[in-house]
């Protein structure tokens, strides 16, 4: 079986290590400052770095002639592949022109990696050219070449080991940089790919979760809606009997028992009208609210949804006045039920939260920019500004203990939240504790069957 | 995963020091880097943030060439000890040859030990290495402070972890030269049962051992004498 390679023992070049780019002015500025050429090789062969400085006539020279360039070529090879051996010391090689290269090996962690060619430089005791140069052909001007060779620094064998080896100290520097960056740079890499392979078998996991919770939401939705059906089919017929009964068709009742049928059937329609408003919610949460649009004339809209609830207004001696200017707003062009039902669930949140002798008050404003607002205000028991956010969730209810006060399923909010937002309208609300609340609906002039789509559960909504 | 090249005649060993925060993994490095003889070792790579954390690892490289021609290259890696370096500890740990897992041998700092001991088993396996085969010695760290495990903690301890366990104070040197000592002679066992350093790349433990060792400044441990130039 084939072990994971570790990215840190990964073999890297000469070429891997240095910014050959950054490195080359650095020889530049070396070579002019001893007035030496200096040449670089991986441990392959491959130049990296050439500067020659002083030498190019002389050479140039020497090029010409047939005899010169091999030998010349041979001279080369001799120093840029001769055995130098493994540790840093200079190895010196004799051109047949009477100049000289020192050559050492680049180490590294006990590795040559390469090698640093200085040179070519006159050796200081070179007093003429050799015959080895003077004999390569008959036509060989020595007066030439020797002024040639005047251009080529006259170095001591010692001080060009010198300068060799602490150019050797700096490149063994710049290489441990270089090795250091590049084993951060694929670490980091690695590090990065590792990362993000653990996320996406963290994100896998998670969206396996969500897969599962989306089903178990659907089920349980699914599981509501039906059983929210199956318990008002019983429930109408309680309801249509007791009312068959007080309409004395079972026959004469009782003063007391009349009471008793009464609160059957008044109880009987809470029920009803609790599982209804399960059944919309779960329809918002399955994204099937469907708007039936039409323009609609706000101010008997508005009569409708007050009469409603003008029973328990009254039961709880709370005066319900009109507030602005309801007869005169434009028509809208949105869902009558819905907006009726919205408004319905504003107004039974405000009697149940208004104590007796408190005021009610319903407009409306026409906002211009085509929208228009209907707004519920009484001077109720009021909402804490800390809980303000929280009102529209589904099923949030500001008292939330068993032992609360008002009662309610915390879904009425959260129904006129989306039926609103449904018409591609807004909801706010405003209140101070124990002063009152404005709850305000604003919709659009013209409701529009996109806006519809883009609505639905983010339902929050709350009390009622 | 030991490296080895028939061709060039070399072999590229990967030694970690594994364990928790602060455990004395870097400061295992630092005095080895001290004590070993530059002939035979590279520079201290180090990879640190601003406070000394270590960020990434450190590495230090020990070398030699055996008699038989054959170039040995250890590199001595730490991985990272803070818990979020997690990924870069599984890499770091990647293709290991021995595992030196340094603790902290106070007694308030045993479940880090044990969370990182199995944080190393989790981390080796994901890199398919098995413990059972690996060689690995633990040190325990910081004995000159209070709160150590005694002597009788150490034999017992001995007892039910099957590596070897040394004792050690490596802010001063002591007990860092005698972990390595140890890891490398189950290091060497362990290769040669693998690809027979022996037998076929002719290197004997007491070669392998005294190349390395005979550089380095055994004084005052207990290696003195014991290992010597042998070659």
């Amino acid at each position: 079986m084939m072990l994971p390679q570790s990215v840190l023992q990964a073999p890297a070049t000469l070429g891997d290590l240095l910014d050959v780019k950054s490195f080359s002015e650095v020889c530049q500025s070396f070579a002019e400052l001893y007035r030496v050429g200096v040449k670089v090789f991986d441990i392959d062969g491959h130049k990296l770095v050439d500067v020659k400085v002083g030498n190019a006539d002389f050479c140039g020279y020497i090029w010409q002639q047939q005899e010169g360039r091999s030998a010349c070529m041979a001279t080369v090879q001799q120093v840029k592949g001769a055995p130098v051996g493994e540790e840093a010391k200079p190895t010196t090689f004799d051109c047949f022109s009477g100049c000289r290269y020192v050559v050492q090996p680049v180490v590294y962690e006990g590795d040559a990696l390469g090698r640093i060619v200085f040179g070519p430089f006159v050796p200081e005791d070179l007093t003429q050219l050799p015959t080895t140069l003077t004999n390569i052909s008959s036509g060989f001007d020595a007066a030439a070449a020797t002024a040639y060779l005047a251009k080529i620094r006259r170095v001591p064998q010692a001080t060009a080991e010198k300068i060799l080896h602490h150019f050797g100290e700096i490149l063994e520097v710049l290489v441990f940089s270089g090795h250091k960056n590049l084993l951060t740079a694929r670490l980091h890499i690695e590090a990065v790919q590792e990362s993000y392979r653990e996320l996406q078998e963290k994100n896998r996991q998670v969206e396996l979760s969500y897969g599962k919770l989306k089903e178990l939401d659907r089920l349980k939705s699914n599981f509501i809606a039906t059983m929210s059906h199956e318990l008002r089919t019983p429930l109408t017929s309680v309801i249509g009997y007791s009312e068959m009964m007080l309409e004395g068709l079972g026959g004469a009742l009782t003063s007391e028992q009349r009471e008793y049928v009464g609160i059957i059937m008044e109880k009987g329609e809470n029920l009803l009208q609790l599982i209804t408003s399960i059944l919309d919610i779960t329809k918002i949460e399955a994204g099937r609210v469907r708007l039936v649009l039409s323009d609609v004339e706000l101010e008997p809209l508005v009569r409708d949804a007050l009469s409603t609830v003008a029973p328990q207004a009254r039961k709880k001696n709370l005066t319900v006045t009109f507030g602005d200017v309801v007869g005169t707003l434009p028509k809208v062009h949105c869902d009558r039920e819905k907006v009726r039902q919205c408004l319905i669930n504003l107004l039974a949140n405000a009697v149940k939260f208004t104590p007796a002798g408190g005021t009610i008050t319903v407009g409306g404003k026409d906002l211009g920019d085509e929208r228009v607002a209907l707004y519920v205000t009484d001077t109720g028991i009021g909402i804490a500004a800390e809980n303000l956010p929280r009102v529209w969730d589904v099923f949030y209810q500001v008292d939330g203990s068993s032992t609360r006060e008002y009662g309610g399923a915390g879904l009425g909010l959260a129904i006129v939240k989306s039926f609103v937002e449904a018409h591609g309208g807004e909801v706010q609300v405003a209140s101070s504790p124990e002063q009152g609340s404005t709850f305000t609906l604003v919709f659009p002039r013209r409701a529009t069957g996109a806006a519809a789509a883009r609505s639905h559960p983010t339902a929050r909504s709350a009390a009622g | 995963m030991v490296a080895f090249n028939n061709e060039a005649r070399e072999v590229a060993l990967k030694v970690v020091y594994y364990g928790p925060a602060l455990s004395g993994k870097t400061t295992n490095l630092h005095a080895l880097h001290d004590k070993i003889d530059p002939k035979v070792r590279g520079r201290l790579m180090t990879l640190d943030t601003k406070d000394d954390r270590t960020l990434f690892f450190d590495m230090m490289p020990v070398f030699f060439r055996s008699a038989s021609g054959v170039k040995v290259k250890l590199k001595l890696y730490t991985v990272p000890g803070q818990v979020m370096h997690e990924s870069t500890r599984r890499i770091v740990l990647q293709g290991t040859d021995a595992i030196a897992f340094v603790a902290d041998a106070r007694r308030s700092e045993a479940p880090a030990t044990l969370a990182y001991w199995n944080n190393m088993l989790k981390n080796l396996e994901a890199n398919q290495l098995d413990p059972r085969e690996l060689p690995i010695v633990v040190q325990l760290n910081k004995r000159d402070l209070p709160d150590v495990r005694d002597e009788g903690d150490l034999q017992d301890l001995s007892r039910v972890v099957r590596p070897a366990v040394i004792p050690a104070v490596a802010i001063r040197g002591e007990g860092v030269v005698e972990t390595l000592h140890a890891l490398l002679t189950l290091t060497f066992r362990s290769l040669d049962a693998r690809i027979g350093l022996e037998r076929s790349w002719h290197i004997s433990e007491r070669e392998f051992l005294s190349q390395i060792f005979s550089h380095v400044d055994l004084r005052g441990t207990r290696l003195a004498g014991s290992v010597g130039a042998a070659r």
